[in-house]
């Protein structure tokens, strides 16, 4: 990393106001990032995007559909790969490194939230909790209590014997959110966490992301409804594969924390 | 990935689709049942034959001429009466010789004894040291130069009551006459009547010496003068260890010096064969067979390990989400691989474990019927398992393959 410090220097200019341009000490950041697929004629889901989320920091990212927003949260990820350009996680570039070093990365250093939940359908709500631990090596009775510990934290301590089709909408999500958390990653991307929700619910998930915030999580989140982004201490506005501004919320919406 | 959490969520996987699960492995049931019945009566078949040949072993060597190039028909198929007596006494004084008996068959029609008639379409001509090994019931050897029988039980069985020693017979001999003669002994019905009288057979024997009964005889080529001639003769040797060399000298006499290889058609040839040579013959023909058959089985097997492969390519397109979500949450390939290489092998596993027992009890039902008592080749149900897993597992590669190497993006999006 410290070789291509020196590149970091040249490349700052990204146009972001609080984005110094450097992965150092950021959760992520993004170099001129592309991504093309070749369907016939080029499609650049992802052209030329520059972006530093700080550490401990609440980002939404917005836009139309088709603009690239799945994208750039797939490539952080490291569910995929970018066409040209560096991802940097955790000081780390992901996009040099081999699949499966980016698998490790995805399992211990990132957490996925979908706006479909993507539980193991078979697993009950603590296995799929502790489904990351299973790939990492990690001890039954360590994943047992972690599990336990997170379903606890997301309000469902009663609910770890049940099958996702047993739960409603938001505990799945709640489940998926646990899930991403069991980790400790570094960063948690949720890719319109409350899509599939109604308003209620989809304030219960804002509370807990808010909490997770709190507690010092970096959150990146896409989402496509203004009320919801506004929870973030700032809003990436994403048009046809490129960062069209980058707006700073004065006071996040704060929700009442009261979860069931 | 701990082994123990692979497989239990294998497991999980096959338990979901309980009835699925359940035919695929109907598949590698039918295939190991089949394969384990037919091993286990191949066994069987092997064991009884063996036994009743091998059981006792003899320092023999059988030895007769037949025509060139044929194959198989048992020790004196074939048979031309070649031999001479000179041709005995000579075999008798080589090297590692202990006797020869020489055997020859006369032609009869029927055999009568108390009023009683039983059609008989030979008896056998022979010398008293045929009965050497023992085996009598009752009685004793004839004498040569006297009119005297020996029948085994099967032949006394034929009349009721059965003849006993000291009774007399008549055969009718095919030329017409009649003969009287005494029963001095019988054989025991299980003590076969050697090598040339069929392995592990029991008709009706009816034995009587050389002289006054054998009658075919043969000017000798060179000398003028007449001597009866032999088809078969069993030389025996002094012990095992000088069977082979035995068998040797036996061969070179009668190619380069012998009576009979004037005598011989052309295009026949000499054979000596031991009690080895036949155990291994008979072994031969049996493994043949035995191959063969579960060849035909393993066919089967096949078919249930392409049915392992199809349910298991099912089952990876099925959980093609279900690979996503967790090779988005870690999952290395190679954790994936192992997770549905798992599932096959429990499928052929079970499939196995369960057809064995099928197997030797179809092979249990099928001896039953055949009247063969079951020998199981416990060693055969240690490959079987193993073939099973390893059906399971080569039947799962590819699709097990597959699934390691779905991109989490594709499969994330797949519905
Ligand atoms: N696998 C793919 N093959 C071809 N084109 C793709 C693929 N994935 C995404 N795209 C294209 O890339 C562009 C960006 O897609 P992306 O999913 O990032 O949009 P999005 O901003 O998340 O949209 P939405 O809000 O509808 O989810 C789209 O034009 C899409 O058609
Ligand atoms: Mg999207």
């Amino acid at each position: 990393m410290a070789a291509s410090d020196s590149d970091a220097e040249s490349d700052v200019e990204t146009g972001q106001g609080d984005a110094k341009g450097d992965h150092e000490g950021a959760a992520v950041s993004l170099r001129d990032v592309r991504k093309t697929y070749y369907l016939g004629e080029p499609v650049h889901a992802l052209d030329g995007v520059d972006v530093t989320i700080p550490r401990g920091s609440y980002t939404a990212v917005m836009g139309p559909s088709g603009s690239g927003k799945s994208t750039l949260l797939n490539l952080i990820g490291c569910l995929d790969t970018p066409t040209e350009g560096e991802v940097w996680v955790n000081e780390r570039e992901v996009s040099a490194i081999s699949q499966r070093e980016r698998t490790k990365v995805r399992g211990q250093e990132v957490g996925f939230v979908f706006q479909t939940f993507n539980l193991m359908p078979k697993l009950t709500a603590a296995e799929n909790v502790a489904l990351p631990l299973v790939f990492q090596g990690i001890d039954k009775s360590e994943r047992i209590d972690r599990a336990n510990e997170l379903l606890e934290d997301v309000g469902l301590a009663d609910r770890g014997d049940h099958r996702p089709n047993e739960l409603s909408g938001g505990q799945r999500q709640r489940v998926a959110i646990a899930r991403a958390l069991s980790a400790s990653p570094a960063i948690i991307l949720a890719d319109e966490p409350t899509g599939n929700l109604d308003q209620e619910t989809g304030k219960q998930i804002m509370g807990l992301f808010q909490r997770l915030h709190d507690e010092g999580n970096t959150i990146l989140m896409v989402t496509h409804e203004r009320p919801i982004a506004e929870h973030a201490q700032r809003v990436i506005h994403v048009l046809d594969g490129t960062i069209e501004r980058v707006e700073e919320i004065e006071s996040p919406r704060r929700v009442e924390t009261d979860l069931p | 990935m701990e082994f123990a959490e692979s497989l239990r969520l294998s497991w999980r996987a096959i338990r979901s689709h309980k009835l699925r699960s359940i035919l695929t492995t109907l598949g590698v049931v039918i295939g190991v049942a089949a394969v384990i019945t037919f091993v286990t009566l191949g066994t069987s078949l092997r064991a009884d034959v063996l036994g009743q040949v091998g059981a006792d072993r003899t320092p023999n060597v059988y030895v007769w001429a037949s025509p060139a190039g044929q194959e198989g028909g048992g020790p004196g198929a074939g048979a031309q009466p070649v031999f001479t007596a000179s041709d005995v006494d000579a075999i008798r004084n080589l090297s590692g010789v202990e006797s020869v008996v020489a055997r020859g068959v006369v032609p009869t029609a029927a055999v009568s004894a108390g009023g009683q008639t039983v059609a008989q379409r030979q008896v056998i001509a022979t010398s008293p040291s045929y009965f050497d090994s023992g085996g009598f019931a009752e009685g004793r050897a004839f004498r040569e130069g006297s009119r005297e029988v020996v029948l085994n039980e099967q032949a006394a069985g034929l009349f009721s009551p059965s003849v006993e020693v000291g009774d007399n017979v008549t055969l009718r001999l095919a030329t017409g006459n009649s003969v009287e003669a005494e029963v001095v002994g019988l054989l025991n019905g299980s003590s076969g009547g050697g090598a040339f009288e069929g392995l592990g057979q029991s008709q009706p024997l009816v034995f009587v010496p050389t002289d006054p009964f054998y009658r075919t005889t043969l000017e000798v080529p060179g000398s003028g003068e007449s001597q009866r001639v032999y088809p078969t003769l069993t030389v025996v040797a002094e012990d095992f260890a000088a069977v082979p060399e035995t068998k040797a000298s036996v061969q070179a006499y009668l190619e380069n010096e012998s009576d009979a290889a004037k005598l011989v058609p052309g295009n026949y040839e000499f054979s000596a064969e031991t009690d080895q040579d036949l155990v291994d013959q008979i072994k031969e023909l049996l493994n043949t067979l035995t191959n063969f058959v579960t060849g035909i089985a393993v066919i089967s097997l096949v078919v249930g390990s392409i049915g392992i492969a199809n349910i298991m390519l099912v089952s990876v397109t099925e959980r093609t989400k279900e690979i996503g979500i967790m090779k988005a949450v870690g999952a290395q390939n190679r954790d994936v691989l192992q997770l549905f290489l798992l599932e096959a092998a429990m499928l052929g596993l079970f499939g196995s474990v369960l057809g064995t027992p099928v197997g030797v009890l179809g092979a249990y039902a099928a001896a039953q019927y055949i009247g063969l008592s079951l020998v199981l080749p416990y060693e055969w149900f240690a490959i079987a398992v193993a073939v099973g897993i390893l059906v399971g597992i080569l039947a799962g590669l590819y699709p097990a393959w597959n699934a390691a190497k779905t991109d989490p993006i594709d499969a994330l999006r797949y519905e």
